[in-house]
């Protein structure tokens, strides 16, 4: 044994952490966007959340895909509210849509169903080009041909130049055909037939979106061509639509398609989602590719028998929220079960039977939980945590000099210098992958201090057994650090499992705490390795803190002491025995 | 003064904690089988997490009206046509605020209801003036606590599971199984406490929960290292008995489990009286209370249930009850020489490998010497050599 096992050369392991620090901070003030402040959560910022627990009709775990599917659906929905910094994330089975800010309220009917019906296509589809510029301009692919010409050739997005190519980076409206959108279209626009009784529109609660939406729907639900034609030249597929999922279904509608590449003039809804009792993807039977079969119930298989057979060869449309799914042409009068053929790959008939079958998400959602914090009792909250780390620091400090006298101060130095590199990882982390602190977050990082403590403590009783057998403190630190080492690690391991289990299996707020504990068990391995342990060898050194009438060691020493001169006394008496 | 405190701070192993387990036993077992019946009879006092509802808060700092309880009662059930379930003003000062509880409630009485509470009160917010946004809210369907509550079941038994894998690993099977009972007692006496005491059970209570088991086995792994190290070797030793050795281990991190305790304890209490005195109730009391009750529960099982419960599952072995014959007989014998008071004092200290070696070869060597097969018995007689062997060891380590 050349060397002793615990000893360090002390200065390079506190080198090591000053440049582990001065790392991270650098990390945080010049790269991203130099913004020190972690990411906060809602209840600390006040925003929205809302949790959408996916129903399924066995109870079961719905497929991981299907989650990520309704994510991305959500994601869009979310994104068309036009608030900033909205956030939908998996979180177990569940779909969590996070809103800051005060805007988010409507984030909350964001996991609905979206309703699907079946409109008549009267005129369209046109090709949607809306940049600015080129609106105003005739002629050209536009969308200004009238609906009730049937020699104007419609321009579809088969025939568009952009369509083909690549998607553009930039304001490229033209996309790639819909997946969905199967079916050449065909310009035969009728009289619409009247439409079935359909239930009453609905309004948004919140009195400004019911005025836009009004706006909106005397705008684009008008029986009036004219107004009708208007509305299509102005209507804007990439912009947010305020009519989605507040269509009135007894009323003829102007819409997109999903993509936003085509426009439609629709008739009113004959046909609602909910008649459709099942829908499937098939391997296609008699050709190639895919099918999607559905059945109706009973009255939804009479409506759509007698209007198949009254409008054979043309067009009808899907319509989800206000936006055209898909237009397929009809081929025959079709009573029962009902295919509609495409060129289909297995994923996109997966999607639109999801589609037909639960509006557009492909599972059924039920908000289980949907809170608006508002930004004062967000503050509030923060500020609250933040008295209670710094008062319960207070204590620990206090404590820890009480019971350690000057050692005390390399535990406030250990637990000070453990939060100064909390922080820049938290921010850190924030950037990377979004991890956000929250309420239960802060409550971590508190029931942490307790872990980082202990530590500390664990060391030095160690280093009061050695002394109490007699060595000094200098030659008690080594020794001690040999032995503590195994059981902070051990003892981090299981506070680590506990944390790692959690984060990974529990879902809502537990993670953040879970996340946040975890953190602070590795980070409290780093400073007790690089800070706490060559602290104390230093201080082993020093003739002020080895004052065991300072350090707080000095029971321990006069015991070890007491204990020396015992033996001496029996080695004695043994020897002239 | 140099009393107890003395013998708590220098942890001479002065406390006869496993000699009275029985005690222990019978005291948790009592306590245990409240908290189960707590649990079983009366239940919880679930939040409305568990129950569904709606709950409104605004800050109770108005530019209109006051905002008292009654007042606010009376908003309520004017635009919502009845009762709600509860209204109460919770916190002081500045972050003062009202609460309403009331069954779930759709958008089209929601935001109504906001806007009429609004009206009456004009709750003032961070920016000084009257706004709408200040009003918070939150819907929760009933089975989110329960979705909530499933899935932290499911981490719990994972956990255990890792738990008893690592543990059995690291240290023995005795001792995982041990660790496992104190961990198990700390999730039920913390449960019914909650259950008899009528704390409300909201979904950051049941993660609390879970949190306080990665701490109680924290405690719990610290004392069986301690315990680990004092029995290394134990068996070809006739110094002490397991149930001793275990003794003197907890003795020995007596005032850390206490120290750990406390300044674990510390900050979760500052937590909860700045989440209840700030803000009333909410995640942070939550916390912060289930966290205060696990500790404690944490810190009592890994001191009074889990070294007791260990040793008596070592005790099963018959290797161990023999070597504790072959300490009883030694001492026996060992009384009727004459005792040398100072020198019985004295422990090899059997955590250093080459003394550990050396003791293990010279309890060999009496045993050789004695003529006698088994190490048994006639150890006593050579009781005088052995403190002359161990001063040779600290006379050697203060020269280096």
């Amino acid at each position: 044994m050349a060397s002793t096992p615990g000893q360090i050369r002390p200065w390079r392991h506190l080198a090591a952490f000053v440049a582990i620090v001065a790392a991270l901070y650098a990390l945080v003030f010049f790269t991203g966007d130099g913004n020190p402040r972690p990411k906060l959560g809602i209840d600390l910022q006040g925003g929205t959340r809302v949790t959408l627990q996916p129903r399924t009709e066995t109870g079961a775990e719905p497929p991981r895909e299907q989650l990520l599917q309704a994510q991305q659906i959500i994601e869009q929905r979310v994104n068309g509210l036009g608030v900033g910094g909205a956030e939908v994330v998996v979180d177990g089975s569940n779909l969590t849509i996070t809103v800051p800010g005060q805007e988010g309220d409507q984030a909350r009917s964001l996991g609905q169903t979206a309703q699907l019906r079946f409109r008549e296509v009267v005129g369209g589809p046109y090709a949607a080009q809306q940049q600015p510029q080129q609106q105003p301009q005739p002629g050209a692919p536009q969308p200004g041909a009238p609906p009730a010409d049937p020699a104007a050739p419609p321009v579809d997005a088969g025939q568009a130049p952009p369509t083909g190519q690549p998607q553009g980076m930039g304001d490229a409206v033209e996309r790639d055909v819909a997946p969905v959108a199967f079916s050449r279209p065909l310009q035969d626009p009728v009289p619409p037939p009247a439409p079935p009784p359909a239930p009453g529109p609905a309004a948004p609660a919140d009195p400004r979106l019911a005025a836009e939406v009004d706006s909106a729907r005397q705008m684009r639900q008008s029986s009036d061509p004219t107004v009708q034609e208007t509305a299509l030249l102005t209507l804007d597929c990439n912009a947010r639509d305020p009519l989605r999922g507040y269509d009135d279904p007894t009323k003829p509608l102007v819409a997109c398609n999903q993509d936003g590449t085509e426009k439609y003039i629709l008739g009113p809804s004959f046909l609602e989602g909910t008649e459709i009792a099942s829908a499937q993807a098939q391997a296609n039977t008699t050709g190639v590719g895919w099918v999607v079969s559905l059945t109706f119930e009973s009255l939804g298989a009479q409506t759509w028998g007698e209007y198949t057979t009254n409008n054979v060869g043309k067009l009808v449309a899907f319509t989800l929220d206000g936006e055209v799914v898909s237009a397929p042409r009809i081929n025959q009068p079709i009573f029962g079960p009902t295919q509609i053929e495409g060129q289909f790959n297995q994923a996109d008939a997966e999607q639109l039977a999801g589609v037909l079958r639960y509006g557009s998400l492909p599972l059924s959602f039920e908000s289980s939980e949907a809170q608006t914090v508002s930004a004062t009792l967000g503050l509030a909250s923060l500020e609250a945590g933040m008295i209670a780390g710094a008062i319960g620091l207070a204590l620990v400090f206090l404590y820890g000099l009480f019971y350690y006298r000057v050692l005390g101060i390399l535990l406030i130095l250990s637990l000070a210098l453990s939060a100064a590199i909390v922080y820049p990882v938290l921010v850190l982390l924030g950037r990377w992958i979004g991890l956000t602190l929250d309420l239960a977050g802060v409550a971590g990082f508190i029931l942490a201090i307790g872990i980082t403590a202990d530590s500390f403590i664990i060391f030095f009783e160690r280093l009061k057994d050695e002394m109490r057998d007699g060595r000094t403190f200098r030659s008690a630190v080594p020794r001690g650090w040999v032995r503590a080492r195994r059981t902070i690690l051990s003892a981090d391991a299981v506070s680590f499992l506990c944390s790692a289990v959690l984060y990974l299996l529990a879902i809502g707020q537990v993670k953040g705490f879970a996340f946040t504990l975890g953190l602070s068990t590795v980070l409290d391995l780093i400073v007790v390795f690089l800070v706490t342990h060559p602290l104390v060898a230093l201080a082993a050194k020093s003739r002020v803190f080895s004052n065991p009438g300072l350090s707080g060691l000095g029971e321990a020493a006069r015991t070890g002491a007491e204990r020396r001169r015992v033996l001496a006394a029996a080695s004695g008496r043994s020897k002239g025995a | 003064m140099a009393g107890v405190l003395n013998r708590l701070y220098t942890g001479t192993g002065a406390f006869d904690i496993v000699g009275r387990r029985r005690v222990w036993y019978a005291a948790f077992s009592v306590l245990v089988l409240i908290c189960i019946g707590s649990i079983v009879f009366r239940g919880f006092n679930l939040g409305i997490d568990f129950t569904g509802g709606t709950q409104i808060q605004f800050p109770a700092t108005t530019a209109a009206a006051p905002a008292d309880v009654e007042a606010v009662r009376g908003v309520y059930e004017r635009v919502i046509g009845h009762e709600p379930e509860a209204v109460q003003s919770a916190g002081s000062g500045g972050s003062a605020s009202i609460l309403i509880r009331s069954e779930a409630l759709d958008a089209s009485q929601l935001v109504p209801l906001k806007q009429a509470l609004f009206d009456t009160f004009q709750p003032i917010g961070a920016s000084g003036a009257p706004e709408l946004a200040v009003i918070s809210d939150s819907a929760v369907s009933g089975s989110w606590g329960g979705q909530i509550t499933r899935q932290a079941l499911i981490a719990l038994g994972v956990f255990l599971v890792l738990v008893t894998i690592f543990l059995a690993f690291y240290f023995e099977r005795s001792m995982a199984l041990a660790a496992l009972v104190a961990l198990l007692h700390d999730v039920v006496v913390t449960a019914g406490i909650y259950s008899l005491i009528g704390f409300e059970v909201s979904p950051s209570t049941v993660i609390g929960l879970l949190t306080i088991l990665g701490f109680s086995l924290y405690d719990t792994v610290v004392v069986f290292d301690k315990v680990k190290e004092n029995t290394r070797g134990l068996l070809g030793l006739t110094r002490r008995t397991y149930a001793e050795a275990a003794n003197l281990a907890l003795n020995q991190t007596l005032i850390r489990s206490i120290n750990t305790s406390l300044f674990a304890v510390l900050p979760v209490i500052a937590l909860m009286v700045i989440g209840v005195g700030l803000l009333g109730v909410g995640t942070l009391a939550d916390l912060a209370l289930v966290q205060m009750v696990g500790i404690i529960a944490g810190a009592l099982s890994s001191l009074f249930l889990a070294t007791p419960i260990l040793v008596d599952l070592k005790m099963r072995d018959p290797r161990f009850q023999q070597q504790a014959a072959r300490v009883a007989a030694r001492r026996a014998k060992a009384a009727g020489v004459t005792v040398d008071g100072a020198a019985a004092d004295t422990d090899p200290d059997i955590a250093d490998d080459a003394v550990l070696a050396g003791e293990l070869r010279k309890e060999r060597a009496m045993a050789a010497a004695a003529g006698v097969p088994a190490r048994q018995a006639r150890g006593g007689q050579h009781r005088g050599a052995r403190p002359a062997g161990k001063v040779a060891r600290p006379t050697g380590k203060r020269q280096r």
